[in-house]
């Protein structure tokens, strides 16, 4: 999810191509090509820019309907309808991939959440994370929070610190809903990152861009990578 | 006076010959902008850093490239019209015929044709919407207006240009 414009200018995107299985877009203002996943115009006229990333989430439905009831959904075209796949996951995992890098447990295909905080990345399978959650890490020397919804499929991303104090989050045990209380179990936290009780109520931790994608295509942007494992 | 004339033939037909060679390279030419970047461009395949940017610049004169070469094979190939044997003609039509097709196909977004693009994006409210709870929505909120990419659309079109709070974004996935 970018923000589509540089500088001034207001870019419209097209999709123009693929590299290793992410795609390349073009913009029709100035016919730059820009690599989807990173945000970075690859060549042409604005080679060197980078998008913006806008705050974006992947989440059930369910959830986000929840989250946000006054909310609006991209509508289905008409004459594309028949050709959304309902079962493109289970498609696209016999699908070949172009490149792959054995040495760590993950398969090619295998979907992970991406974050990059102060330049360090790290990825943790989804799988990882719906079974351990939360799960408190530090990356970029900052401690970072990942949840997973009530749903078990959406995942979140934050940096846990509010006001220059880190915040620690365990999942409350006898809750059936998704609760979150801190270390001092004075407070509790929702699946936004908010507290809803407690010292801190009405504080939210900041949120991280997740990206969630397939380990081959992350590990092929970040070379630098490690994988979460505990 | 028989001499003179048989060196004289020889020589149109070295200047033939050499005509025939340009039009053929120039067939080549007006191709390679459009079949270089459609061969490494192909999905599934590995694309190294190197070739990736070749195939960028070989689209990015594509247009006029394929363009000025179908200009130099028609011209040719009308030059060489009458002097041409019939059966010869054939390749003369075929190789302009490839220029034409090569400069059109340098026009269009064939990935456009696979995928097809969401020209105005239209939304409903999140009640009316007929998506199961378990399906997954990318979903954006700012300045207080939320919306939901449901990722099965997204899966198909990639791509979609919108405005949400004031603010242009694209939804890419």
């Amino acid at each position: 999810m970018w923000k589509r414009s540089v500088g001034d200018r207001v870019l419209h995107f097209y999709l123009a191509g693929i590299n290793n299985q992410n795609f390349l877009m073009r913009d029709r203002e100035t016919g730059t090509w820009w690599q989807q996943i990173s945000g970075k115009a690859i060549f042409g006229k604005l080679k060197g820019q980078a998008l913006e990333l806008a705050p974006f989430d992947e989440l059930s439905f369910g959830l986000w309907k929840k989250e946000s009831p006054g909310g609006q959904v991209l509508a289905p075209v008409a004459r594309d309808q028949k050709k959304y796949e309902s079962k493109w996951e289970d498609e696209v995992l016999k699908l070949p991939v172009p490149v792959s890098f054995p040495g760590t447990a993950l398969k090619s295909r295998d979907v992970v959440v991406g974050l990059v905080v102060d330049g360090e990345a790290r990825a943790y399978p989804v799988e990882t994370i719906v079974k351990q959650s939360p799960i408190q890490d530090r990356l970029g020397g900052r401690p970072i929070l990942l949840v997973a919804g009530a749903d078990g499929k959406s995942v979140r991303a934050f940096l846990s610190r509010i006001d220059d104090t880190d915040v620690e989050l365990f999942r409350k045990s006898d809750s059936k809903d998704f609760v979150l209380i801190d270390s001092e179990g004075s407070g509790e936290w929702n699946f936004q990152g908010c507290a809803v009780s407690g010292p801190l109520t009405g504080k939210c931790l900041p949120g991280l861009p997740a990206i969630k994608d397939y380990w081959f295509d992350w590990r092929n942007y970040h070379v630098d990578t490690t994988v979460y494992r505990r | 006076m028989r001499e003179r004339k048989q060196g004289w033939g020889q020589e149109m037909l070295e200047r033939q010959k050499s005509l025939y060679l340009v039009f053929w390279l120039l067939v080549l030419i007006g191709l390679a902008p459009f079949v270089v970047p459609a061969f490494i461009i192909r999905p599934f395949r590995y694309q190294s850093p190197g070739a990736l940017h070749l195939a960028l610049v070989f689209r990015q004169i594509a247009p006029i490239g394929t363009v000025l070469a179908a200009c130099g094979v028609l011209g040719l190939a009308l030059g060489a019209w009458r002097s041409t044997a019939r059966k010869q003609r054939a390749l003369l039509i075929l190789g302009s015929l490839l220029v034409i097709g090569s400069a059109t196909m340098a026009r269009m977004n064939y990935f456009e044709w696979m995928f097809h693009p969401v020209e105005m994006p239209g939304f409903q409210k999140a009640d009316d919407a007929k998506l199961d709870a378990g399906e997954m929505v990318l979903t954006v909120s700012i300045h207080g207006d939320a919306r939901a990419y449901p990722v099965r659309e997204m899966a198909y079109h990639h791509i979609v240009n919108d405005v949400v709070g004031g603010v242009p974004i694209a939804a890419t996935y």
